[in-house]
């Protein structure tokens, strides 16, 4: 079966910082995997590549084994990738429905459509009663809701969320990483880059690619890659260890 | 950005009703000229509102398209094309010239948008100045599109219509999928992205439509006042002029571009004969008012006012863990 998506020593150079030097991973469908890593691993960069944002340097991005490389962001898209910001960008002025609608706007040109739909999708994240406040001045936790029903609406079959957990109480979090696991009944494969909250990763994860320096030090199911002596020393941290996860 | 509902609609084509019967009991030729100029200005506001407003590019280049309405009127004509076939193909004209003006200025955002516009206008007037087909800085004669005694009631009357049709157009265009794109576009570019939105073609898209419309305002402007040159159809005050009505009145609103219109010309034409030369200083003072006390210009700032009566703010839009509403406030509230 040919993977969701599947990156080829993908590689992207700012100027002589090497962001993102020759990563290889797949994503089957049905999968929930997670890229983590410290800050500045390259993780939102990885991001950017594939949703095309910005283009790899070298290598070749696939989506349903079609190249994607240097697709432009509303193609790649429409072809069914979702994203979300790490640093939430809601549409402030337009209600919470109206943001949900736009994303619903890609699969349907009825405006009466694209209210059900991002009704539908609201109810889901638990926010209807937010449905007609503008956008600006929810606090985060429903911001970052608001991203991922946005990116949802587009009706992706990737979705890849941008540190969604991160900036969260624990409790959110852990709300929060309920609804994920949620999203494969929207028929949705999930990317998740998430940096501080390992419990959520652990939760639900089914495999983790770990990043350093832009580089991937480790991949495999959760439970084999925190053990694993590089993750531990680039990222989790010695005392991650002692207290036996 | 609620759009009309349909009684609402039906209230506005009462008042264009309204405001075309107007020649029927004013018969000054000045205050039928004034009132065509405000119903003239209504519509390039709205038309402008297409890009600036919805799609929150700010524009001061929009001079251009009017300039070539005129001119384009007025060439055509001395072509041999009948004078409303010479006004269409000025504003085809137009819509070619926005589709070359676009693609390069909508690569650009902020501040070098707007910059970039402005020089498309400015190159504009240069070559209209400079190139004999224009007639140079002397300029040309237009051809008149209604004549005869009551010549200023057939304007007034053309000025309305146009921006009939360009409210409704508006209206349309805010209730549809390519409304809620330019709002995207307007709100966050990359979010828009994210969500499959070609941004440039809608960019691209909206000016098109409104350059259309800005020509035909600017064939019929040229044709009213007889004789254009450069300046007086392809000067930088007038994108100005439009950008402030339109953002008076509130961008991005209907019937916004419409209140800055009357507001702003009627005021102007009052303090210029009240306060003699130092209307220009009444006319920025109250613009810097507007903008201090009213960002959104009138309307959005009614909106406001409405949405507090009708909204209670101390609905704290809280999500708990597990998604109950943390605002205290009981019972969630709905619209």
């Amino acid at each position: 079966m040919t993977p969701i998506l599947e990156l080829r020593n993908v590689s992207k150079r700012f100027g002589g910082l090497a962001a993102v030097k020759k990563v290889s991973f797949t994503m089957n469908e049905g999968e929930i995997v997670f890229v983590i890593g410290p800050n500045g691993a390259g993780k939102t960069t990885v991001f950017n590549l594939v949703s095309g944002f910005l283009h790899p340097n070298e290598g070749t991005i696939l989506f349903e084994g079609q190249e994607i490389t240097r697709s432009a962001p509303h193609d790649t898209a429409r072809r069914g990738v979702g994203r979300t910001f790490q640093i939430v960008k809601p549409l402030p002025n337009l209600t919470v429905l109206q943001n949900v609608m736009l994303g619903a706007f890609m699969r349907t040109g009825n405006v009466r459509a694209a209210e059900e739909e991002a009704v539908k999708i609201l109810a889901f994240l638990q926010m209807q009663h937010l449905r007609d406040f503008p956008a600006r001045g929810l606090p985060l936790a429903a911001l970052k809701r608001l991203e991922i029903a946005r990116a949802l609406a587009t009706k992706p079959k990737l979705i890849l969320l941008d540190e969604v957990v991160s900036g969260l109480t624990t409790g959110e979090a852990l709300a929060l990483a309920e609804l994920l696991k949620g999203l494969q009944e929207w028929g949705v494969s999930v990317v998740g880059g998430v940096e501080h909250v390992m419990q959520v990763v652990m939760k639900i994860a089914d495999r983790i690619v770990v990043l350093n320096y832009g580089a991937k030090i480790a991949e495999g199911a959760p439970e084999d890659v925190v053990k694993m002596p590089a993750v531990i020393e680039a990222y989790l941290g010695p005392k991650y260890k002692e207290l036996g996860r | 950005m609620k759009g009309l509902r349909s009684w609402q609609l039906w209230a506005v084509l009462g008042i264009a009703a309204a405001c075309a019967s107007v020649p029927l009991y004013v018969r000054n030729d000045y205050l039928l000229q004034v009132l065509f100029r405000i119903a003239l200005f209504s519509a390039l506001g709205l038309a402008w509102n297409l890009v600036g407003g919805y799609a929150g590019q700010l524009s001061l280049g929009h001079v251009a398209f009017f300039g070539v309405g005129a001119y384009g009127l007025a060439i055509f004509t001395d072509l041999g094309v009948p004078r409303w076939i010479s006004m269409l193909l000025a504003a085809g004209a137009a819509t070619l010239l926005a589709a070359i003006i676009g693609r390069i200025v909508f690569r650009l955002r902020g501040p070098y948008f707007t910059l970039a516009t402005i020089a498309a206008g400015e190159v504009l007037r240069l070559m209209a100045t400079n190139l004999k087909i224009t007639g140079g800085a002397i300029g040309l004669t237009t051809p008149a599109l209604f004549s005869g005694q009551l010549f200023w009631k057939w304007f007034y009357l053309a000025a309305i219509g146009l921006a009939l049709i360009t409210l409704i157009i508006n209206y349309r265009v805010s209730r549809s999928r390519f409304g809620y794109y330019l709002m995207a576009i307007r709100e966050d570019e990359e979010t828009a992205r994210a969500v499959g939105i070609d941004s440039l073609r809608c960019k691209l898209q909206s000016l098109l439509l409104s350059a259309f419309l800005t020509a035909l305002a600017g064939a019929l402007y040229g044709s009213a006042f007889q004789f254009i040159i450069p300046d007086s159809v392809l000067a930088l005050d007038t994108s100005v002029q439009i950008a402030i009505i339109t953002m008076l009145g509130g961008a991005g609103t209907l019937l916004g571009p419409v209140i800055g219109a009357v507001v702003l010309l009627s005021a102007s034409e009052l303090f210029k004969n009240q306060f003699k030369e130092s209307h220009l200083l009444i006319y920025g003072i109250l613009i810097v008012a507007v903008v201090l006390f009213m960002p959104e210009g009138i309307v959005g700032a009614l909106q406001h006012l409405f949405r507090r009566r009708t909204k209670p703010p101390d609905v704290a839009a809280g999500i708990a863990p597990g998604g109950r509403d943390l605002s205290g406030s009981g019972t969630p509230r709905r619209s």
